[in-house]
């Protein structure tokens, strides 16, 4: 079981027990269990083909697992309940954003999808948090890959959700559009939003969070509370199964 | 229920606003509708074979193959940029994502059969205003079971390689009772009989309309699922 650092009197927000997901002979998840607690941010690190991507789906209710079970703020992510779709925010590979669409069509989309008040009051102040005011009426095919990512970001976090999943969110940023990225997922770290992030990049991923996981092949080899690693020796174990 | 409702409406609007920049679907439909006339005005010699008994098969070609086109693009676009998963992410019943693409493709196909009508009108030398509205309530009812199990596959073959490949060959052998339907009362309205005298084909074509809506909201829950 894994050690817990925040107190184990708070309910966890995200519980997972023994997960396991296989596509054919293929395990893509081999019985990972966590819990994580309000506040939280999990960095899950793995080399390409480890499943963390698969984990994510199965936490945002996208993918079944094959067996096991897992709890997301409070719902069960088997259940399809619509409830716990209101309660994540995910950010993906995808953009998940309508090219032809204008940045303020797209969230005002997605504000009436999630039946927020005031949609376009609400679409509008995102796109100013994420600094794309300048940006609103122009179609998102025309912006550059970090701001769609900045209003992707704006995108999962309209609805406020209290956990965030993040998969690989910093893939094919440039310096200037990672450090607007990392500026904003501290904002929401600090907000006490529970976070769960899979990366590549080491140096961001234990920048942000408290906790560390590695997942190859579709198990966790190790996790630990971000204070407690040797850099040094998880950056060379990482370094060496990524070399496997 | 009103939540219901005003999400699928911003579905439908969200593909309208997106058509109304690119007119990608109504262009390639309506060309492709136009085309399928053309070839039939010149392959067929109408001063043999009367254009009220040929015109109604190929008005109805011209339609449905057009639509597969405007069905297989209409779920593309939920394709790029992953779009489809930030719908699935959403929260809401899978039944809003369907009946939103459901009255989207629908309009799409009514507003390119309103363009192609007077077409088929010029070409094929046929008088349609006589018996436009029972010609009307035909096409809303056939068009209406083409798009509600089209849409249906075009979801479940979204995700397939050959996807462009498998959502007519799926398609044309569900849609057979409604063509049948709709190619007979075009027929017999074209040859000036009221639409009381084929009521069995009206229920025919209602009747699968309702069928295929309604295993539509059984199943999407599965199909929708990887």
């Amino acid at each position: 079981m894994i050690e817990q650092t925040h107190p184990v009197s708070s309910d966890p927000v995200v519980q997972v027990r023994n997960l396991c997901k296989s596509f054919g002979y293929l395990q893509a998840v081999d019985g990972i269990s966590f819990d994580l607690h309000e506040g939280e941010f999990l960095s899950i690190f793995g080399p390409n083909g480890a499943g963390k991507t698969t984990l994510i789906r199965i936490l945002s209710g996208l993918t079944r697992p094959s067996s096991g079970s897992a709890m997301v703020a409070g719902f069960d992510v088997l259940s399809g309940d619509t409830r716990l779709r209101r309660e994540i925010g995910v950010i993906s590979h995808a953009t998940c954003l309508y090219p032809d669409l204008s940045a303020l069509e797209n969230l005002l989309f997605y504000a009436k999808m999630y039946g927020l008040d005031d949609p376009e009051g609400r679409a509008s102040r995102a796109i100013d948090e994420v600094g794309l005011a300048p940006r609103r009426y122009d179609r998102v095919r025309t912006f550059s890959r970090g701001m769609q990512q900045r209003l992707t970001i704006a995108r999962a976090t309209l609805h406020d959700p209290s956990v965030l999943f993040l998969d690989e969110p910093f893939t094919g940023l440039d310096l200037q559009a990672t450090n607007v990225l990392k500026s904003h997922l501290r904002e929401l770290h600090t907000e006490r939003r529970t976070i769960i992030m899979t990366t590549h990049d080491i140096a961001c991923g234990l920048e942000m969070c408290d906790r560390v996981a590695i997942q190859n092949r579709g198990r966790w080899v190790s996790v630990e509370p971000v204070d407690r690693i040797d850099r040094d020796r998880f950056e060379t174990l990482y370094t060496e199964m990524l070399g496997r | 229920m009103n939540e219901y409702f005003s999400r699928v409406a911003a579905i439908v609007w969200k593909d309208f606003v997106t058509e109304l920049k690119t007119r990608e679907l109504f262009s390639s439909m309506f060309i492709f509708a136009l085309l399928v006339i053309i070839i039939f005005v010149f392959s067929i010699n109408l001063s043999i074979v009367k254009a009220s008994e040929v015109g109604p098969g190929i008005l109805w070609v011209a339609f449905l193959f057009a639509g597969t086109l405007g069905l297989n693009r209409s779920f593309m676009l939920e394709k790029e940029n992953g779009c489809l998963q930030g719908l699935l992410l959403a929260p809401v019943d899978r039944t809003v994502l369907y009946f939103g693409k459901l009255i989207s493709n629908f309009v799409f196909l009514l507003i390119m059969e309103t363009f192609t009508l007077p077409l088929f009108m010029i070409f094929f030398n046929v008088d349609l205003l006589p018996h436009l509205l029972p010609l009307l309530y035909v096409i809303f009812v056939g068009t209406l079971g083409f798009c509600a199990i089209g849409t249906l596959l075009s979801s479940l073959s979204v995700n397939l390689k050959t996807r462009d490949v498998m959502l007519p060959i799926l398609l044309y052998p569900l849609i057979v009772p409604i063509v049948i339907g709709s190619v007979r009362m075009t027929g017999q309205i074209l040859a000036g009989e009221p639409l009381t005298e084929m009521m069995n084909w009206v229920g025919l074509t209602l009747c699968f309309d309702v069928i295929y809506i309604a295993v539509s909201i059984m199943t999407i829950d599965y199909v929708l699922e990887e």
